[in-house]
């Protein structure tokens, strides 16, 4: 896969090199952007309140 | 093995070594290739959520509470305007928990507590403000990431004080009772009497909420204090004697 992507990059190795950096802090920012703190909530980690669940008592 | 041999003999080209061979065994290499590739990657984004989970979200709930404490502070200084209790009512400091000054906000949604901030209860037990001559004033923050604000929760002894610091008040709390674990549906701990905590006459509590044990939020961890007095804010905002 990775091998793939990089066979298909242009350039010689330094601009492959560069541009795969370049794609991971992409990849990287979208993560952190986007899909984390989209996530999260779904994630049962970060609940700190006492509640009755939803009108459940 | 024994079925491949018999099929080279089969197809039967001397010149060229094996052909049936090495390409069936390309392909499911290059397929491991692949599932390996992607369970790294797996690996890597679990890594990077961690990450995400513990720091960045402390970095930028940090930044935003500074940046609304500092608010606050600036319309105590002397600005004009109302009360606005989104942006602030006060600020709690706890020594025992070792977190600088926790700004204290209206709510306890996750959108307001992702702000680095300790909100107050509005549901399912409103809080009573700390001025209000009895009740309970009940708040919520996280344990980890997103300021992590009560991380140290465990910390907090009998004994200890808090004390929440408003524009003209400093109110002395001490701790006299916690509850290390208990069910996230028991919300008798928000009431005026807070239940589980010893007391039975009406009082000026404190109550704290988190999530416990730490980095998950199976239970909830409560800790209880009660008014002990309250100061005047002079010119200075000389801290009360627990805060020096």
């Amino acid at each position: 896969m990775y091998g793939w992507i990089w066979r298909h990059l242009p350039g010689n190795t330094w601009v492959r090199a560069l541009v795969s950096l370049v794609l991971s802090l992409a990849i990287v920012f979208v993560l952190f952007q986007y899909v984390f703190p989209w996530a999260e909530p779904l994630l049962p980690f970060g609940d700190v309140t006492v509640d009755n669940g939803g009108g459940s008592r | 093995m024994a079925a491949t041999t018999e099929q080279q003999k089969q197809a039967g080209h001397p010149g060229e070594p094996r052909p049936g061979r090495p390409r069936r065994r390309g392909r499911i290499a290059t397929a491991a290739g692949v599932v390996g590739e992607l369970l790294i990657t797996a690996g890597v984004v679990l890594a990077l959520f961690v990450a995400y989970s513990l720091w960045w979200t402390n970095v930028l709930a940090d930044r935003e509470a500074g940046r609304r404490g500092a608010e606050v502070r600036d319309r105590w200084a002397g600005g004009p305007g109302p009360l606005d209790t989104g942006k602030g009512i006060g600020f709690l400091h706890v020594p025992a928990m070792e977190e600088s000054e926790i700004l204290v906000t209206k709510g306890t949604s996750a959108k307001a507590l992702n702000a680095g901030v300790a909100g107050y209860y509005t549901d399912p037990v409103k809080a009573a403000m700390p001025w209000k001559e009895k009740g309970n004033f009940s708040l919520a923050a996280h344990r980890d990431g997103h300021g992590a604000k009560f991380h140290n929760i465990h910390k907090v002894r009998n004994g200890d004080p808090v004390v929440f610091e408003t524009r003209d008040t400093w109110y002395v709390y001490k701790v006299f009772a916690s509850l290390p674990e208990t069910s996230k549906y028991n919300v008798e701990v928000l009431a005026d009497v807070p239940k589980g905590s010893g007391k039975k006459e009406p009082g000026r509590y404190l109550t704290l909420t988190t999530c416990t044990p730490i980095f998950t939020s199976d239970y909830r961890y409560i800790v209880w204090a009660e008014l002990e007095r309250t100061e005047k804010v002079d010119a200075e905002r000389t801290p009360p004697a627990e805060l020096r």
